[in-house]
């Protein structure tokens, strides 16, 4: 009898279904990944069965019986744990303390030798034996952080684990540790769900794995019957001519250029020559260094070095009005917390970097101002109609737009540094931000862009650079590289010993 | 789930929110406007006359705190000494003159408050620590200063500072010359716009290569301005000064801020809206002291208008 099921599992929010008609059971000692892409409904799914969420229609089925899981806390009782990417450890505390930390059945006075007994076992079962009980959580790796949530939860008598990206953040070392705690979990007859973009980890630690896509369930298979190619078929369902633009590689001349670029702590030596018209895509997980490289060039880290030159002339790093003065513009992943003023105007977030090119003496020339935004509205696809509307009123790829609306110049071609670009962006939006960036590199710019995504990368790229931990491990030309070959490239490179 | 449905929905959802919160804000202030008309008095000379004194020393302050709130720092607790010490140097370099001394009052605010707003923005220090520490720095150097001693200087001249004009009490004329620059200030200069901006978002605003930490220093410049003005006012009009002159003004401020529907979050409000507020509040007031209710109850109502207006906020900035 299957220990959690959801039968017909249906999540709207407004008229927006993000989970439909999901069916799908999970075994007693079985590892079940889930695999899709960014907004496919893994995580509405791991909130409905969390307690975060309620379906609203289809049935949830503990131990074969329906349930309903109103809240986390009823989660907990049921026996369903979620080791969630933020950790909820208290690092000041220590190793005891957390595990028994907001743990309803310890009374007020209690036998600490029981309670200190039980955690040691506890923590002899995730593997973290030799661990001192009264050693501060903040002293320890995120991956023995990871191993102690795990005996916690151990402790709390759950039965099914949820596990969602555990390893994004991780060395290979911990990474072993962490799938060892699970085979041994496993053992001991509990049940394990897996969320994970890394389709390496699917086949090496997965029993079965279902694969979401746009909220519906593609299809569960065992990992002994599939292979890579089969279930990123699954994953992305459709070929991937659809989505991106057609174009010819035209090699325009070197453009930016970066020597001996370091970003303490996490890239030490990257070199890299961009061309006019080219989309250059450096391809990596969380941790590869891509996304630091791009805030290095950016002027956004403190202590970055390198050589760089644009169109021939030094840039100096660590400042972004000097990156801006270079003509290359940044374009943060993390669009609410970096990229848009969530609160101003449309129209006021398009002029917010030419606020001194359109005024004099310190006083803005509106009408002048409102000529820009409509020109920039216009050209990066943002609706003239809104320039007025509050930018929070926008969804994620009108935002993301705006944020490209911002970036591009009136005048000369610049350098585009991108990251993540249809990170939260729905897929009619993604065709359309591709092909604005491919329209823009056949205006002269240059688009240096990072993404964990290896479709969109493949899709998008004239040239990929492959990373991992902060080292670069290939550069292929368009048409050179394959899924294959950058997935293991940026999740375990053979080059990487 | 097409884009445009999704769109829509989006916006739907965004403003019927808003719409609620100005519903609720149009209501409440036909309420108010009703409850003051119909009590007898309120219209007469006297109490408009007393609703623009009211409006005026407080407004000011009010201004200035509104550029504070605006970066996203929340608000100063140090203004209402701002008002006092600006109005004791007033007060005691009358002896310059009353253009240079009122000068050299601007001046003063402007330099302590600059101070703090550099520590907020260059050294990113908490902005209601900051002000604290200013606020015991105030006091503390000013009984130094003055010994404890109320200051009761001669002088000529002070009548630029009080009086009428066109039967308009001058403090008034000061104070909408107050509002009008401050408005022109945020929705006209680039420094304006930086501050919303960074009030907005301070980290995108990093990204967007504008420095957060000039706007907020001029921010607080501009709040340093707007108190001594007060400050000035207040002397002209009492004659003499210590450091009870503005007490509690900085706390009146916000609450005018706040119910004029500026964003305690930053990044959304005006002058326009602060100069709203402090009218409402002070006709309150106005109201209250009419009907004879005691400066306590007072107090106890001011306290249930913003708890009333922050709750609205957060209904207003859910989804």
């Amino acid at each position: 009898m299957p220990i959690l099921a959801v039968e017909g599992a249906t999540k709207r929010f407004g008229p927006n279904e993000v989970l439909k008609n999901v069916t799908l059971s999970l075994d007693a000692r079985e590892i079940r990944a889930i695999c899709g892409e960014n907004g496919a409904g893994k995580s509405t799914l791991v909130k409905v069965f969390t307690g975060v969420h309620q379906v609203d229609d289809g049935i949830v089925l503990v131990d074969g019986k329906p349930t309903d899981i109103p809240s986390p806390q009823r989660a907990q009782e049921l026996g369903i744990a979620l080791v969630a990417q933020e950790l909820s450890l208290a690092p000041a505390l220590s190793v005891l303390d957390n595990i028994w930390l907001g743990n309803r059945e310890v009374p007020l006075f209690h036998r600490r030798k029981a309670l200190r007994e039980r955690a040691k076992a506890a923590l002899e079962k995730v593997g973290l034996g030799d661990l001192a009980l009264e050693t501060p959580v903040s002293q320890l790796s995120i991956g023995r952080r990871q191993l102690v949530e795990l005996a916690r939860m151990l402790t709390r008598d759950a039965r099914v684990f949820i596990l969602d990206e555990p390893t994004a953040t991780l060395s290979d070392v911990e990474i072993e540790r962490i799938f060892s705690a699970l085979r041994a979990l496993k053992a001991e007859g509990k049940s394990i769900i897996y969320i994970t973009h890394r389709l390496g980890e699917v086949f090496e630690i997965c029993d079965t794995v279902s694969v979401l896509r746009n909220g519906e369930l593609v299809g569960t298979r065992r990992t002994a019957e599939i292979d890579r190619p089969h279930l990123m078929q699954m994953m992305l369902g459709r070929s991937m001519g659809e989505m991106y633009p057609r174009w010819e590689t035209k090699p325009g001349g070197a453009m930016l250029e970066v020597k001996n670029l370091r970003v303490p702590p996490v890239v030490q030596n990257f070199n890299l020559t961009a061309e006019r018209g080219m989309v250059i895509c450096l391809a990596g997980q969380v941790g590869s260094g891509a996304i630091e490289v791009q805030r290095a060039l950016a002027g956004l880290v403190a202590d970055a070095t390198g050589d760089i030159t644009v169109l021939g002339q030094p840039m100096r790093l660590r400042s972004v009005p000097r990156s801006q003065a270079a003509n290359v513009q940044f374009i943060s992943e993390d669009r609410a917390g970096e990229g848009v003023f969530l609160r101003l105007r449309v129209g006021q977030n398009l002029v917010a970097t030419r606020l001194s090119e359109h005024s004099r003496f310190g006083v803005l020339d509106h009408p002048r101002l409102r000529a820009a935004a409509t020109r920039l509205a216009g050209a990066a696809g943002v609706d003239r109609g809104r320039l007025r509307s509050p930018a929070d009123e926008l969804s994620g790829g009108n935002q993301q737009k705006l944020a490209f609306g911002r970036a591009i110049s009136d005048g000369e071609p610049e350098v585009l540094l991108m990251n993540e670009p249809t990170r939260g962006v729905d897929v009619g939006a993604r065709a359309e931000i591709y092909r604005l960036i491919r329209q823009f590199c056949d205006r002269g710019y240059c688009l240096v862009m990072a993404s964990s995504d290896i479709e969109e990368v493949l899709g998008m790229s004239d040239v990929i650079v492959s990373m991992y931990r902060g080292r670069q491990i290939a550069s292929y030309r368009r048409g050179e590289a394959d899924v294959q070959r950058v997935l293991a490239d940026i999740t375990h490179p053979v080059a990487a010993a | 789930m097409s884009d445009i449905s999704l769109r829509s929905r989006f916006r739907l959802g965004g403003t019927r929110a808003r719409r609620l919160v100005l519903a609720v804000r149009i209501i409440a202030g036909s309420a108010i406007a009703l409850f003051a008309l119909t009590t007898p008095g309120f219209t007469s000379p006297i109490s408009i006359n007393a609703l623009l004194n009211a409006i005026s020393f407080i407004g000011c302050v009010a201004v200035g705190m509104t550029f504070i709130t605006l970066t996203g720092n929340i608000m100063s607790l140090c203004l209402g000494a701002t008002v006092s010490a600006s109005a004791l140097v007033f007060l005691a370099s009358l002896s310059a003159g009353v253009l240079p001394a009122f000068l050299i009052a601007i001046a003063f605010g402007v330099i302590i408050t600059a101070a703090q707003g550099a520590l907020v923005g260059f050294f990113r220090a908490n902005p209601i620590l900051v002000s604290i520490a200013g606020l015991s720095l105030l006091i503390g150097g000013a009984a130094l200063a003055t010994g404890g001693q109320r200051i009761y200087p001669g002088g000529e001249g002070l009548q630029m500072f009080k009086g009428r004009v066109a039967g308009i009490p001058v403090e008034a004329l000061y104070f909408f010359a107050t509002v009008v620059i401050g408005q022109l200030i945020l929705s006209w200069t680039r420094i304006g716009r930086v501050m919303v901006m960074v009030g907005s978002n301070p980290r995108a605003a990093y990204a967007a290569g504008v420095g957060p930490a000039s706007a907020i220093t001029v921010a607080y410049v501009l709040a340093g301005a707007c108190s001594a003005v007060s400050g000035v006012l207040l002397a002209a009009r009492y004659g003499s000064g210590d450091m009870e002159l503005g007490a509690g003004y900085d706390y009146t401020a916000i609450a005018a801020v706040l119910v004029g529907g500026t964003a305690i979050q930053g990044g959304s409000g005006s002058v326009i809206r602060t100069l709203a507020g402090v009218t409402v509040i002070a006709i309150i007031e106005v109201v209250l002291l009419l009907r004879g209710f005691s400066q306590q109850l007072q107090y106890f109502i001011t306290g249930l208008i913003v708890l009333a207006v922050i709750m609205l906020h957060t209904i207003g900035e859910r989804r």
